[in-house]
């Protein structure tokens, strides 16, 4: 069951993803984009990590998509110049990665051997404590210092944005 | 059968690699950055399915510092390409030639 669920939204984000690749107009990857993020989140759940699950939605769904689907409208991009030029190198290259990236696929795929440690953090606990429960008591313990830099880092990103597109 | 989790594995790997080719083909700046951000999502998922594995929840923190660093990338890219747009009046990446050798 969960297999299956797994593989119908798994062949979701792949769908969508491509399509991104694949979308003429921008506006229209950026949209396809945000239900390559969703979809992503429903595999996050199957995962066991709802809250990362929330996350992806508020954050990326939310708020960087916001950014691009503004930015694309205040520079008026309507359509990407579909010239049909002389076929670049760097296309070629592209589909030769993609390619590449492919066939290792297959090796991985077919030689792995994935032995895996055994944490703590099993279902169990989940269940008794509750998912956020168990992420923020380790997040503001363990993980204190670099939650700290983030937001500092945050910050630092934010002013310098705006420094950046202000008119002068 | 392949189990479960080289499954998510192979899910992974596959976005990262729409996304990496996306980034090489495509030739709008804009869609070349979703394109980046579709390959940290796919690493996104390699982290959590690890994290899982291995009952621990470091894989977990580090996906969250990466969606913190993608918004931080997002806000300062997004400044740059109006800047960019500003001075060259395209978005194209054949056009911006300033830093080429």
């Amino acid at each position: 069951m969960e297999q299956t669920v797994m593989i119908i939204f798994g062949a979701l984000t792949i769908t969508t993803s491509a399509m991104v690749v694949c979308a003429r107009n921008t506006i229209h990857s950026a949209l396809w984009m945000v239900a390559s993020f969703v979809s992503m989140a429903c595999i996050f759940v199957l995962l066991h990590a709802p809250f990362l699950a929330i996350l992806q939605i508020i954050v990326y769904a939310g708020a960087i998509m916001m950014f691009i689907i503004y930015a694309i409208m205040m520079l008026n991009i309507r359509e990407e110049d579909a010239t049909r030029g002389p076929v670049r190198k760097s296309k070629i290259f592209g589909i030769g990665l993609l390619i590449v990236l492919t066939l290792l696929l297959f090796v991985i795929g077919f030689n792995m051997s994935m032995t895996a440690l055994k944490g703590p953090i099993t279902l169990q606990v989940f269940e008794q404590f509750g998912n956020v429960a168990v992420f923020s008591r380790y997040l503001f313990t363990d993980y204190l210092l670099p939650f700290e830099t983030v937001s500092v880092l945050l910050t630092a990103a934010v002013v310098g944005a705006v420094v950046l597109a202000k008119r002068d | 059968m392949i189990a479960q989790y080289e499954l998510y594995i192979i899910l992974s790997f596959i976005i990262f690699a729409i996304g990496a080719a996306g980034a090489l083909t495509r030739r709008n700046v804009i869609v070349i950055f979703m394109c980046i951000e579709i390959m940290l999502n796919a690493v996104n998922l390699a982290l959590v399915t690890f994290s899982r594995m291995n009952q621990s929840l470091d894989g977990a923190y580090m996906v969250l510092f990466i969606m913190a660093v993608a918004a931080a990338e997002a806000a300062v890219g997004l400044a740059i390409f109006i800047l960019l747009f500003r001075k060259h009046g395209t978005l194209d990446v054949e056009k911006f030639s300033l830093m080429k050798w």
